[in-house]
């Protein structure tokens, strides 16, 4: 019993070290956004023949070095191509054009390339549909959790529910910000991916205690 | 001949494993084709439409006479002709400076999310530039997408104006509102087809207005063009499957209203008798077996009465560039995530084979049965994979490691004198103890794939077909190749 409870100690520990690391990160230097859902520019480029993302991620590395980059074909023939990137200064657009007329033998021009302005997704519109279906199934599921273990204190495993699971949730997202993983697409697969393993994890350890009471009252008979 | 059947399971897992993974190709026209279907992907997976929505500079040009009323019919006149009769040309800017603010483009915003949630659109993507005012909007491309991308710039802006002194009798803030109604067409004694319905609730002020006019724009002789209570309808749009309706004689009529939709004339018509039931059908069009045309006409209907429902938008705006644009996610990443997850598999396939020994074979070449039934049952089920969906396979295959883990678990201590009987027992136990501990899973899930917004129902239809593969599959396949591995009876 002492062995396990220093085990949760030091678990304890380490996840409020994370949990506080990913607070100061957040604060200071916040998410690292996916370029995706991020203010950003774009610039479409006619190629005119099939090509490979590949080519065009060597000369944006080389024209843009450091920067993400986001390489989309554009329409069903994909002779078009879309750079993204956070910022394409007129300099980078220029150089991006020569070396794509050099690779592919087009005459674009810089003047009649128009760089598009993409404005951010707000956080709430890529959380909103998500949140009705999850806040309708968190209740049903704390509802059939109340009933099941309603031996071990119906309130005490709706408490133990939430508050586990609001650990869980914010390590995950600590860990975000700490390794810089991008904020986007990834993040709300992520989240229910722990929610549901917390899930399984607490019901698996309720039925433990379940059981143990059991055999407790058993033996007391 | 236990070896034989359980080399026979074991064949058969491969099998299924071979198409799940490689497919079957047959030649077709002188190429190999994989006759396995193809995976349906979601709209951050297969690329979407991307239409890009700016906010309009034209100008709205009125025409007026010489004691200021705006001349009807003004668009065929030339400039001379209009000089000529004295009449002057004024050109106003749709968007005024005043209508250009940030709580104008965050509505125009929202009633475009309006209208693709009553359109039933399962998933979309928009951004506001509040500086310019500028949307972008990511939709998923589909037979539909072209129909809702004309209507996305829309402005929705309803009247029903006084035909000859262009008088607003009725607009948006009237009507209640507006969907789509079938039912039989009845227009002529041999007509048998479907009628498709634009049906426009109004307000309770609306009806009042709708009766008062109804009693003031009435007609004098017959007209085909008519608009009566409920089931007598207009028929100027109405079209059938073979040739269009265009036999209104609108001169027989002494008062007419128009009605429009954002300032273009849908239709002119007067009426029979006066509307006291608040409710206007349109008919859109009928048709008798080509569901093609009927749900053509469903659609424009569909679309109309959302256009309606929604409001109409403060600020006009106009389609800046429409595009088919591939997701960011290319193949070769995702061949390259799936090696990392099969990987992953093997990894863990491994440690059960050393905990376990020949039982942890078994369950190694179980699990990789299930593993690839399941990815042919969500291509045949039609689920719609998203990143969310891929995480959905993902834990099913966590959640499938634990039952084979736990079944396993339950045999070791006798694994080697293992009987029919200890392993039918310890497959009770493992179904009992591993449902019980998923119940707020399958809770979840079954939510989710109820959910019409692709990303969620994804993730929840991947996760139901493989619960419900961990049910079946264990007790086909793991637990008669266990029995088989047992040697007493």
């Amino acid at each position: 019993m002492k062995n396990i409870s220093k085990k949760a100690k030091i678990l304890s520990i380490i996840l409020a070290i994370i949990i506080i690391a990913g607070i100061i990160v957040i604060a200071t230097k916040g998410f690292n956004f996916d370029l995706k859902y991020e203010k950003s520019q774009k610039v479409e480029l006619y190629i005119e023949q099939d090509f490979n993302i590949s080519d065009i991620k060597t000369i944006t590395d080389e024209v843009m070095p450091g920067k993400q980059v986001i390489i989309q074909k554009v329409e069903v023939f994909e002779d078009s191509v879309s750079i993204t990137a956070k910022e394409i200064t007129d300099e980078e657009k220029s150089n991006l054009i020569t070396k794509i007329n050099e690779k592919y033998g087009t005459e674009l021009s810089s003047d009649s390339t128009e760089t598009e302005d993409i404005p951010h997704t707000r956080a709430r519109d890529i959380v909103k549909p998500y949140a009705w279906p999850f806040a309708i199934a968190t209740i049903i599921i704390l509802a059939y959790m109340a009933i099941r273990y309603h031996k071990l204190g119906s309130i005490k495993i709706i408490a133990k529910t939430i508050g586990i699971n609001i650990v869980a949730q914010a390590t995950l997202i600590s860990v975000i910000a700490i390794t810089r993983i991008p904020f986007g697409r990834l993040t709300i697969p992520m989240v229910l991916a722990i929610y549901l393993l917390t899930m399984v994890g607490l019901t698996a350890r309720f039925e433990k205690r379940l059981e143990e009471n059991k055999t407790e009252n058993k033996e007391s008979k | 001949m236990k070896k034989i059947k359980i080399l026979t399971i074991i064949l058969l897992i491969i099998l299924i494993t071979m198409v799940a993974f490689w497919g079957i190709y047959t030649q077709v026209q002188n190429r190999m084709e994989n006759q396995v279907k193809d995976y349906s992907y979601a709209m951050d997976l297969a690329g979407s439409r991307v239409v890009r929505l700016i906010v309009s500079d034209e100008n709205e040009t009125t025409v007026k006479d010489s004691e200021g009323n705006v001349v009807e019919d003004s668009e065929n006149l030339t400039d001379d002709e209009i000089a000529e009769k004295g009449y002057t040309k004024e050109e106003t800017p749709y968007n005024s400076d005043e209508v250009k603010t940030v709580d104008n483009y965050k509505k125009s915003k929202e009633i475009i999310e309006k209208r693709f949630n009553e359109l039933g659109i399962s998933n979309y993507i928009t951004k506001l530039d509040e500086e310019t005012g500028d949307i972008i909007v990511e939709v998923t491309e589909n037979e539909n997408t072209d129909s809702i991308v004309s209507n996305l710039a829309t402005t929705g802006k309803f009247e029903i104006v006084d035909s000859q002194t262009q008088e607003v009798l009725m607009d948006n803030n009237d009507i209640k509102l507006a969907n789509v109604m079938y039912g039989a067409d009845s227009s002529s004694a041999t007509s048998s087809g479907t009628m498709v319905y634009l049906n426009i609730e109004f307000t309770k002020e609306g009806k009042s207005k709708l009766e008062e006019i109804s009693t003031n724009y009435t007609k004098t002789t017959e007209d085909t063009n008519t608009t009566s209570e409920d089931a007598n309808t207009t028929d100027e749009n109405a079209t059938t499957d073979e040739t269009s309706d265009d036999t209104s004689s609108d001169d027989t009529t002494e008062k007419t209203i128009t009605m429009k939709i954002d300032g273009e004339e849908i239709m002119t018509t007067s009426f029979d008798e006066p509307i006291r039931t608040g409710r206007l059908q349109l008919s859109i069009g009928s048709a008798t077996t080509d569901t093609d045309t009927l749900n053509g006409y469903i659609n424009q209907a569909s679309n109309m009465a959302v256009v309606l429902d929604t409001g109409n938008m403060p600020v006009r705006y106009k389609v800046d560039t429409n595009e088919f644009i591939e997701s960011d996610i290319t193949q070769n990443e995702l061949q390259i995530a799936s090696y990392v997850m099969l990987g992953i598999v093997g990894l863990a396939l491994i440690v059960l084979i050393i905990r376990y020994k020949l039982l942890g074979l078994l369950g190694a070449f179980s699990y990789v049965g299930l593993m690839s039934i399941l990815l042919l049952v969500i291509r045949y089920a039609n689920v719609v994979l998203s990143m969310e969906g891929i995480f959905g396979i993902a834990i099913v295959l966590i959640l499938n490691y634990i039952f084979v883990n736990k079944f396993l678990n339950k045999l070791k201590d006798n694994r080697k004198d293992l009987s029919k009987e200890e392993v039918i027992k310890a497959n009770k136990e493992t179904y009992k103890e591993f449902f019980i501990r998923i119940i707020p899973v399958i809770i979840m899930v079954i939510a989710f794939s109820f959910v019409q917004w692709t990303p969620i129902s994804s993730f929840g239809m991947a996760m139901i077909w493989g619960i419900a593969l961990i049910a079946l599959y264990n007790v086909i396949f793991t637990n008669n190749l266990l029995k088989l591995k047992a040697k007493k009876d």
